[in-house]
């Protein structure tokens, strides 16, 4: 495994100068700053809301803003021409993520900010950010990969939005459905289960599992986006 | 040396052979020209030996290396690569696209102002690349796909859809760079451009080389040994060579009747047909 710090410094260089001139994705950075300054004050407002506005960033935002940077590098043939550069794998993903990762970073702080949420642990709260970021990244990169064009990968987003961000809403269900169930066990429930824990919790072993569930998600997912660019440095 | 070695290459998609059996190999330092028409095979050929795909039988090796391992960062240092689907990033200028090539090639900053020199784009350094013409495009994706000087570079229809002095400029900037001793495979259609550039060709069809060569042993072995004669009086006579032909051009040259000799020469498009059946489209 080769990684080249400034080979990837390159291409984070490279993404930002491209995501600033294009005003069409680049504005998806204001929507959960909106929706966080709506939701600001609201004293009804439950942990879950917040919970919703933090999933709909990690979909809108992250997943989105990645699968497009993808998806438009392979519609223009420019990842192909990157391939065939000394840049390997993990210079290229990390390279990638590394804009969505910080763009999602700053946009998080400043909804937590407005929004005034102060988590019982906020180690917990932080790795849950991380974690979520790069499980986000991943599918971003998997919906990318898999489209043809830039429109393909803005609609492959939404099945990610409506199962990820959803997920949390399924679980009211359960008692008429019990296969939703399984839904607990996405990372969006996780996160949103991690905040309710943190308002009355700080204690290691009540954040753990939820941690550990979203570590799992962004074990397979992270593998899955790397074993698939593989797969397209090839034709066959 | 070679740069290049194929061995009965085969690559079968589904039921079809993309490539038959295709042996060639390519010493350091010439222009090889890969002609054929469209769906012969070539695009495959260089896929192959950039490990973009894998043959299905036979061996290639590329810079002493299987062509297989062409993936790894090192070897991707040695050689660079100009497709007719490359791209670059719309929203950069030149100068940035060239910056990231120079970054990821780990390349001095100098680097830059010399390729684009050498591809006639100094002055266009600052430009969007979304909006370059045509020819100005494939220029500066030359420029990055040159820019760290490979001991080999794959050109894949280079100059196609492009105007003959654009066409002018890229052939100029290759000469060049061979001379400065990088080995060039060239696939082209355009016999024409194949004939200026090469030092060899091998030409494809459906999968299997028919001829290689030089263009001149090529058209020496397929000329028809016939020579075209026209006089003053605006006759023109093509008549095989041999004594006869010698005793009346003899008789013509005494009596001042001739005013233009050649040979008959056959073109590599000439070639191609004679050896296919088939045009070259």
């Amino acid at each position: 495994m080769s990684i080249s710090l400034k080979r990837i410094q390159a291409i984070f260089i490279k993404d930002y100068k491209e995501f600033t001139r294009n005003y069409a994705i680049s504005i998806m950075v204001l929507f959960p700053i909106v929706f966080a300054l709506l939701y600001r004050g609201n004293e009804s407002a439950e942990m879950g809301t917040y919970g919703f506005l933090y999933n709909f960033t990690f979909a809108m935002l992250t997943s989105f803003i990645q699968a497009c940077l993808i998806a438009e590098e392979k519609e223009r043939n420019t990842l192909r021409s990157m391939m065939m550069t000394p840049a390997s794998t993990w210079d290229v993903l990390i390279g990638k993520s590394a804009l969505v990762f910080v763009i999602s970073s700053a946009v998080l702080a400043v909804v937590t900010y407005l929004l005034g949420s102060e988590p019982a642990n906020i180690g917990a709260f932080l790795i849950a950010n991380i974690l979520s970021i790069i499980l986000y990244s991943a599918l971003g990169t998997i919906c990318g990969l898999f489209s043809k064009t830039l429109l393909e990968a803005s609609l492959s987003v939404f099945p990610v939005l409506i199962l990820f961000t959803g997920a949390p809403f399924g679980l009211l269900l359960v008692d008429d459905v019990p296969l939703l169930k399984v839904l607990d066990y996405m990372p969006s429930s996780q996160f949103i289960e991690l905040l309710d824990v943190m308002q009355t919790t700080s204690a290691i072993g009540e954040v753990a599992k939820p941690l550990l569930i979203m570590l799992a998600w962004t074990i397979v997912l992270t593998v899955v986006s790397v074993v698939m660019y593989q797969k397209r440095l090839k034709d066959e | 040396m070679d740069v290049i070695k194929v061995t009965h290459v085969q690559k079968r998609f589904g039921s079809k052979d993309a490539l038959a059996d295709v042996s060639f190999s390519i010493p350091k330092g010439e222009i090889f020209g890969f002609l054929g028409p469209s769906g012969s095979g070539k695009t495959t050929l260089i896929k192959i030996l950039t490990a973009q795909l894998n043959t299905t039988n036979g061996q290639a090796t590329v810079l002493n290396q299987p062509a297989g391992m062409m993936h790894h960062s090192a070897q991707k240092m040695r050689f660079g690569i100009l497709t007719d689907n490359s791209g670059l990033y719309e929203r950069l200028t030149i100068e940035e696209n060239l910056e990231l090539y120079r970054q990821l090639y780990d390349l001095p900053k100098a680097s830059i102002d010399r390729v684009l020199q050498f591809v006639n784009l100094s002055g266009e350094r600052k430009k969007r690349f979304s909006v370059l013409s045509k020819g100005m495009r494939q220029r500066a994706i030359l420029a990055c796909a040159i820019i760290h000087e490979p001991e080999l570079l794959f050109l894949d229809e280079p100059t196609s859809a492009l105007d003959p002095v654009n066409a002018a400029h890229i052939y100029k900037g290759l000469r060049y760079l061979n001379e400065k001793g990088t080995t060039i495979f060239l696939t082209t259609h355009n016999m024409a451009e194949a004939e200026l550039l090469c030092h060899r060709v091998a030409i494809l069809y459906q999968g299997s080389i028919k001829a290689i060569g030089s263009p001149k042993e090529l058209k020496r072995q397929y000329r028809d040994n016939q020579v075209r004669i026209e006089l003053t009086n605006g006759e023109i006579h093509e008549l095989p060579q041999g004594e006869e032909t010698a005793d009346r051009i003899a008789d013509w040259m005494k009596r001042g009747f001739i005013d233009r000799i050649e040979t008959k020469e056959p073109s590599l498009g000439d070639i191609f047909i004679k050896m296919t059946g088939s045009e070259l489209l």
